[in-house]
């Protein structure tokens, strides 16, 4: 059988840069460079752990995160990239950051148009190694806008084997695509996405074409009631060219329990990446009784030259599947051009599309957005 | 070669069905029978007419089709559900668990209010509500603020103004009926949705009256209360044990702290009471005329 690549361990020593830089080269050759996010593994035939710290992906880059970033990612390297960022501050820190910014024009039926410049996000992530490849203190800090919140701060130690993890402390849920995009059906009718950190402790393994996890934390609708908690696990099987995975969560609460189940697949054919997901939730904190939803996500990302890909995504949302005609859909064209190293420009259209009552449904998005990254 | 081409096939596959279920049932919903929120329009959804610096106008143009698209059911973030039947208790002088030393809504306060805060975009932590939405417009904002101001508070709706009360529709058994053999079950439908939240044990009763049916006369069943499934407007009460023949009464009991409304805060219109007090819903016979 044929093996699956494993392309990076979680954390590469600095001594190990230039192979991964040549591993990343030879990706290079293999498959034309994609640009972001999950569909950047799937073209790849990578894990997350391949390029980020977190094993279940998003937040601080690992050093082949950041080679790739550097040298495969953008349209154009710079000279001297080898002299470029790396993230590492000495043998025992590494950080980084990401920051969003973007221009955006609402359009809502019945409504003035509504435009605006604004700063999305300021992040910077930092992980103390305290035993190399052990054992590290991770933290992600929204610093801007507002005041500075905490959004992830975990202690994770590593088996000797790096195939087990257990993490402690607050951090991100895994359950299905972990998308750039919070506000995708998907993310939002699960409730688990990167807005939404949770306090707890998750078990994981790493190994081959597997990553599973299994968390056990509060649960996003207790934090104010003190009682109940949230159990949620995911596994998913990475060949090459595919990968699929499956999702479930329960949570205990006053509110009613909530159950979530979810399946996610993606495909690679050619340049183009495939996503899709679909989640069900059966929710008991409606009031009167418990209602079920339905989401699901389709993607296609075509990486049509290098540095510049074009994302199309469909979803569709149901509220309440006992209710006839009240569902919702969003389709998405974005352009992603990622000129230099560490800079992305990006440019969409949304068009939300719901029952003709409610304006807010069938509103349209425009955007512009710059993204810098190290 | 094949073990690796057979999962690829059954992934290639799953991506398709999934693509064109998606395609398939890509169509938004036509909303016919629906109101603004999306809910079938006898359920007593969203209220008409431009919004006012009144919860229930807020409620039904602001939280309901805006914030509880998020911030309802079992997984609402920060435990902060916006349904009719939750968000006045869940706003009024409760800290806000981002910024605990703030209230959610601190009536009198706009300024101080987190809600404020949060709608404006100058909250101390985390992004500007609705969030993926574009920012309410300063009107909004301003009957909101007008609101808080003025108390924040909350219409007390009484059963005594019947344009708003909720009524009963449907009872099966209905009042008088005389039945062959014990019902299964006993339904009761109201005009709009029940809150959940008010239904506890022994607040509906299914009495066997005996002799005159005062206090004394009356020993109550062993029943099971339970709303149906995708419909908040009916209660089911189940007998526990078959039921001899005899007359029966269902009655919503009466005291403090109990009470049966809907999910705006309408008390049950009152039909008749019995002679200890509780609210009579229906009375019924089983067993053959003496």
């Amino acid at each position: 059988m044929k093996r699956p690549r494993r392309l990076a361990a979680p954390c590469l020593r600095s001594g190990a840069l230039g192979v991964a830089g040549l591993l990343g080269l030879l990706s290079a050759l293999a498959a034309p460079p994609a640009r972001a996010e999950p569909y950047l593994a799937v073209q790849q035939g990578y894990k997350c752990s391949s390029c980020h710290v977190n094993p279940t992906g998003g937040g601080l880059r690992n050093d082949f995160g950041i080679i790739f970033a550097t040298n495969l990612m953008p349209a154009r390297t710079v000279s001297g990239s080898n002299s470029l960022w790396t993230g590492r501050l000495g043998e025992f820190l590494r950080i980084g950051g990401d920051l969003r910014t973007s221009w955006s024009r609402s359009t809502v039926p019945h409504s003035a148009a509504q435009q605006k410049f604004a700063l999305d996000q300021l992040r910077v992530y930092a992980e103390v190694a305290v035993i190399p490849d052990r054992l590290g203190l991770y933290a992600d800090e929204l610093v801007a806008p507002n005041s500075p919140q905490n959004m992830e701060a975990y202690l994770r130690y590593t088996s000797a084997s790096q195939g087990w993890y257990i993490k402690a402390g607050k951090f991100y849920l895994p359950f299905g695509w972990r998308l750039q995009d919070q506000t995708a059906f998907v993310r939002e009718v699960t409730g688990i996405s990167m807005t939404t950190p949770d306090n707890g402790v998750e078990l994981g393994y790493e190994r081959d074409a597997w990553s599973a996890q299994i968390d056990l934390t509060n649960g996003a609708a207790n934090a104010q009631s003190g009682h109940g908690h949230q159990l949620t696990a995911q596994a998913v099987y990475a060949q090459p060219r595919w990968r699929l995975g499956a999702a479930g969560s329960l949570t205990q609460s006053d509110a009613g329990n909530r159950r979530v189940i979810g399946t996610f697949v993606g495909l690679r054919t050619g340049p183009i990446a495939w996503l899709g997901e679909a989640d069900l939730v059966s929710d008991a904190g409606f009031p009167g009784g418990t209602r079920q939803l339905l989401s699901g996500l389709a993607e296609m990302d075509w990486n049509f030259a290098r540095g510049q890909n074009f994302k199309l995504t469909a979803e569709y949302f149901d509220p309440d599947r006992t209710v006839a005609a009240d569902q919702q859909t969003r389709w998405s064209a974005v352009y992603e051009l990622t000129p230099l190293p560490f800079v992305q420009l990006r440019a969409g259209f949304r068009r939300y599309r719901g029952i003709p009552q409610n304006d807010l449904q069938n509103r349209q998005l425009a955007f512009l957005e710059l993204h810098g990254y190290f | 070669m094949a073990r690796v081409y057979s999962p690829l096939v059954a992934a290639a596959a799953a991506a398709r069905s999934a693509c064109a279920a998606l395609l398939a049932a890509g169509c938004a919903g036509s909303g016919i029978g629906l109101d603004a929120n999306g809910r079938p329009l006898a359920s007593g959804g969203v209220g008409n007419g431009p919004l006012t610096a009144e919860f229930n106008s807020i409620q039904d143009h602001v939280f309901t089709p805006i914030c509880s698209v998020c911030h309802a059911g079992g997984g609402a973030p920060q435990g902060l559900r916006l349904d009719a039947t939750n968000s006045y208790a869940l706003l009024f002088g409760v800290p806000s668990t981002e910024v605990p030393s703030i209230e959610r809504v601190r009536p009198g306060d706009p300024d101080h209010s987190y809600l404020i805060q949060k709608l404006e975009g100058h909250a101390a932590v985390g992004a500007q509500m609705p969030l993926g939405a574009p920012p309410l417009s300063v009107d909004t904002i301003a009957a909101i603020r007008l609101w808080i101001a003025d108390g924040a508070q909350r219409p007390m709706v009484a059963a005594a103004s019947a344009s708003t009360a909720m009524r009963l529709v449907a009872v099966v058994p209905q009042s008088g009926e005389r039945l062959p053999a014990a019902p299964p079950q006993i339904a009761v439908t109201f005009s709009a949705d029940i809150d959940s939240t008010r239904i506890e044990a022994g607040l509906v009763q299914l009495e066997r009256v005996i002799g005159s049916g005062g206090t004394d006369g009356v020993v109550v069943q062993r029943t099971a209360l339970a709303q149906p499934a995708g419909n908040p407007r009916t209660l089911l009460l189940t007998p526990a044990a078959g039921l001899p023949g005899g007359h029966y009464r269902v009655v919503v009991r009466s005291g403090p702290g109990t009470a049966i409304t809907d999910i705006g805060g309408h008390a049950l219109e009152e039909t008749g009471r019995t002679p200890d007090g509780d609210l009579l819903i229906t009375s019924f016979e089983i067993g053959a005329q003496p």
